[in-house]
């Protein structure tokens, strides 16, 4: 037998793997530990403390977290709701090629966030934008003042845009991976349509639901170049609040922008972590 | 009246009749089989009974109801797929059980049913499990308990074996006979396997390219098949072209064959005279049977099957096939010349088949 | 994921799609392309800020906004950030999902784990990580920062399909048939691996090319305007001229789509060339 099948899969060559491992701990691994660490260290006195989390208690740092988690939930869970609606219909659209033309749009547009994509937001919804102009031409309705693109709002709508296509991306395997015969079982059982779905299809596609609303979550929560785009100062967000840190526009100590990026840290992890397990159940279901 | 009725059923795919002209009647708590190789439509006609598949052209009547556009979760059948098809979100109970909550029946009455059920198949404890749990055959049998826990009025399985072992095969197939038998229930069952085929059926219908060839049980499919088609395409046949000539002979290039008596040949007509290996006897001696058939050859192959002798024979450059038992008293070698011996009994005589 | 629907299926087949769908997938198109279409039509407007459709139509601001003084610079350095960053990708990833996929398999959950992690860190917050710790000269807000930066943030789109290509192929098979052969693991990454993942390598270096050239963050707040990238350029211009900003806005979704196409084009040729491998094996 080779010996490079009798050992399985651990032995001396891990040498070989010394170069990516240290790349990681340089530039990834060490900072953030170093973050934590910051975290929870009181500068002056180099102890234990804290005191950076609980200086978090002020109106400025709880107004940006609630903020960032609002348009993150909200642009989530419309973004599954929807995405997954959008999904069904390309799903069962009869051209295969006008399928692959879809899927090939989403996976373009899902990438389009940043800059340009609040950018071209406010080309349509701006104070001149075409929609803003359309509202007022053909339906004397004027938007503004009381919206405003560059508002949560406004910004909830562009980060719907590029959430909608994540979704769509995710949830048509899921489709796919309802068999044919789950349904014709249920069917030749007595089952109609909304039992099917009540018992066998929406419980199945349920993890990859779950999926879905942790991953756009996440997907909002860590967004910073649309929002520093569109709403830069007028609306507190948890990524922009630690930019202005990194910036030095603010003259604070960075432990408190560290405290703030561990929570930021603890909440991707779970949505993350949650999304892992939800997509394995998922992938284990469409497999039996 | 038959039980599950099939008349004219017919149903077209892109300008091809898949199914043409299905006339079948069967009775109530047989097993009828379709036979088939791939495409003969078999399924699609197995479909057509389920409601999954619109028929073109045709009625289907069960117990006396036209159900032709009856939609599927209404027709109260019962269906096992080649995939199992278990759902992967419910364990066992919940799936066996799951008609009976479609027929909404109280829990109580849905437990005892789906532990009657599961103790048919001889699966009571894994009745928490979930499917992923479960083996090829174990899923199979759940599949079957599924369908057969709401007492539907027909079974339908689609090639419910193929994707298993073969061993777990065999012994499924057997336990799919028993409790049919038992619960008396009329079942159809799709395959392209000969032998499950003619080893549980009441009733073999062989189908090809979407028409019936013949409709008969299994020893009469084998002993008497009707074409060309379905001579060869169950078992193994040995095939002797020659012209008529008379009622009892076959007159062919190097020897002419002693034929029980035909019916409906003209003198001269080309046909085909089929004989099964297992009806052909070797001789290494002249021998002197009178009334059969006996030709020399040279032995070409030997091949060792088991319980069977596969001999390879060269007949005047036709290669014929003949099965011996352990049974046969002197050993034969290759190159050996023996004769072949065989009855006008064994012989089927038939038209020339263009289509196969 | 390339086919949702099985073909054929009698009883889904349709040849005209619901209404339902026709009118989701309507405002689906209308929501993702309203945006960019009005962006490109922005760029080549005269005046659009009382009409429907733009009053005039005219290339002036393309020509302003090529003639500004950091486009040619602001276009090199983001070409140079992104090439750096497709070096040291495949410098360090390739081998590592070689190694891990044929002698060190024991390893593959922790690479998946490092796999996973650069989604679960938000961009600023890297950038104050590496920041904060690593603010002595040379490194401090240096390109050299940014360029391990960027490579940390893109890791996972260079390692999937470079890891799946290297599945495709059964490297470790063919590494045991090279080595049979007399080759040393040099030549048989060099002579027999690289070759035949060349679809991945190609695939994930385009994924990355695309990421990184669009990738404002990192670049903004590590190093600022001491390395001014193209996104840079943009989000500066979005609050000095709206129509040079649409100009440039333009440009970086065009190059954004021909990444794609030549993305796609890579991905059917990847998978016929894994195709004919299994074939002729």
């Amino acid at each position: 037998m080779p010996p490079s099948k009798r050992k399985a899969g651990y032995n001396s060559d891990w040498v070989r793997l010394v170069p990516f491992l240290l790349f990681c701990l340089v530039f990834e691994i060490v900072p953030i530990l170093f973050l934590i660490r910051g975290s929870v260290v009181d500068k002056t006195t180099s102890q234990l403390t804290l005191q950076h989390y609980l200086n978090l208690n002020h109106p400025l740092y709880l107004n940006s977290f609630l903020n960032s988690i609002k348009i993150s939930g909200l642009t989530a869970i419309v973004g599954v709701l929807f995405g997954t609606f959008i999904g069904y219909a390309i799903y069962r659209w009869p051209s295969r090629r006008v399928q692959e033309i879809l899927i090939t749009l989403s996976d373009v547009t899902t990438n389009f966030a940043g800059a340009p994509l609040a950018f071209a937001f406010v080309v349509i919804l701006g104070m001149n934008g075409v929609i803003t102009q359309f509202f007022l031409q053909y339906f004397r309705y004027e938007l503004y003042p009381t919206f405003s693109i560059y508002s949560f709002s406004g910004l909830t709508l562009a980060y719907i845009y590029f959430q909608l296509p994540l979704m769509v991306l995710l949830i048509l395997p899921a489709f796919a991976g309802i068999k044919r015969e789950w349904r014709e079982s249920a069917q030749s059982l007595g089952a109609n349509t909304f039992q099917f779905w009540r018992y066998i299809g929406v419980p199945v596609l349920m993890p990859s639901l779950i999926a879905g609303v942790t991953l756009l979550f996440a997907n909002a929560f860590g967004a910073y170049a649309t929002a520093y785009t569109l709403v830069e100062a007028k609306l507190s967000l948890v990524t922009l609040q630690i930019g202005y840190m990194i910036a030095g526009e603010v003259r604070k100590d960075p432990a408190i922008g560290m405290a703030m990026a561990v929570v930021s840290l603890i909440i991707m992890g779970l949505s993350i972590g949650i999304y892992q397990a939800a997509t394995i159940r998922a992938r284990r279901w469409s497999k039996s | 009246m038959a039980y599950l009725d099939l008349k004219n059923v017919t149903k077209v795919y892109s300008g091809v009749d898949v199914v043409h002209n299905f006339n079948l009647e069967i009775d109530k708590g047989s097993l009828v089989s379709f036979l088939g190789p791939s495409g003969c439509g078999k399924t699609t006609t197995l479909r057509m009974i389920a409601g999954f598949t619109k028929l073109d052209e045709g009625t289907i009547r069960l117990d006396g109801e036209d159900i032709t556009t009856v939609s599927p979760n209404r027709r109260d059948i019962g269906m096992v797929f080649q995939a199992y098809a278990l759902f992967p979100n419910m364990t066992v109970r919940g799936n066996v059980a799951f008609g009976l909550l479609m027929k909404k029946m109280p829990k109580r009455e849905i437990d005892q049913r789906v532990d009657q059920v599961l103790e048919m198949v001889r699966l009571q404890d894994a009745a928490e499990r979930f499917p992923h749990q479960l083996s090829g055959g174990q899923q199979q049998r759940i599949a079957l308990a599924r369908a057969l826990a709401v007492l539907p009025r027909v079974l339908l399985l689609d090639e419910p074996l193929s994707a298993l072992d073969a061993e777990v095969r065999v012994v499924l197939r057997g336990e799919i006979r028993r409790i049919q038998s038992e619960l008396a229930i009329t079942t159809v069952y799709v395959t392209h396997d000969q032998e499950e085929a003619l080893s549980i059926s009441d009733k073999v219908v062989v189908m090809n390219r979407g028409v019936i060839e013949q409709i008969g049980t299994p020893e009469e499919i084998y002993r008497t098949p009707q074409s060309h088609f379905v001579a060869t395409f169950i078992g193994t046949a040995n095939q002797f072209l020659g012209k008529v000539s008379g009622i009892d002979t076959v007159i062919g290039d190097h020897f002419n064959l002693l034929v029980d008596g035909m019916k409906g040949f003209v003198d001269g007509k080309q046909v085909v005279v089929l004989v099964r290996p297992e009806t052909i006897h070797v001789e290494s001696e002249q021998p002197k049977h009178d009334g059969w058939n006996s030709i020399p050859g040279e032995v070409e192959t030997i091949t060792f099957h088991g319980a069977v002798t596969r001999l390879g024979v060269n007949l005047h450059g036709q290669r014929v096939v003949a099965d011996i038992t352990v049974a046969h008293t002197k050993p034969i070698s290759l190159n050996q010349k023996i004769w072949l011996l065989f009855p006008p009994d064994a012989c089927q005589v038939m038209a020339v088949d263009e289509r196969s | 994921m390339k086919n949702p629907q099985k073909p054929g299926q009698e009883t889904n087949r349709k040849i005209r799609p619901a209404g339902w769908q026709i009118f989701t997938v309507a405002l689906f198109l209308f929501y993702m392309l309203l945006p960019i279409v009005s962006t490109y039509i922005f760029s080549v407007a005269t005046r659009w800020d009382r009409t429907i459709l733009p009053e005039g139509y005219t290339l002036e601001f393309y020509i302003r906004a090529f003639q500004t003084s950091y486009f040619v610079t602001t276009l090199r350095n983001s070409l140079i950030l992104s090439v750096a960053t497709i070096l040291v990708s495949l410098i360090v990833i390739v081998p590592t999902v070689y190694w891990v996929h044929t002698r060190l398999t024991g390893f593959k959950p922790l690479l998946d784990v490092l796999m996973i992690l650069p989604f679960g860190i938000p961009t600023v917050v890297l950038a104050l990580a590496l920041v904060q710790v690593y603010n002595f000269p040379p490194l401090a807000r240096s390109p050299i920062l940014l360029i391990g930066a960027v490579v940390v943030y893109s890791m996972p789109f260079m390692y999937r399909p470079v890891s799946n290509a290297m599945q495709a192929i059964d490297a470790l098979t063919l590494t045991e048939a090279g080595q049979s052969l007399g080759a040393n693991v040099y030549q048989v990454l060099s002579k027999i691996i690289i070759p035949n993942i060349l679809p991945g390598i190609l695939s994930g270096s385009l994924l990355v090319f695309s990421t990184v050239f669009a990738e404002y963050t990192l670049t903004s707040l590590i190093v600022g305007a001491k390395f001014k990238t193209f996104p840079l350029l943009l989000v500066e211009y979005t609050r000095i001229n709206g129509n040079i900003a649409a100009a440039f806005s333009v440009v970086s979704f065009t190059i954004a789509w021909l990444v794609s196409i030549l993305i796609l084009w890579v991905g059917t040729k990847g998978q016929d060339g894994a195709a004919e491998t299994r074939q002729a094996r």
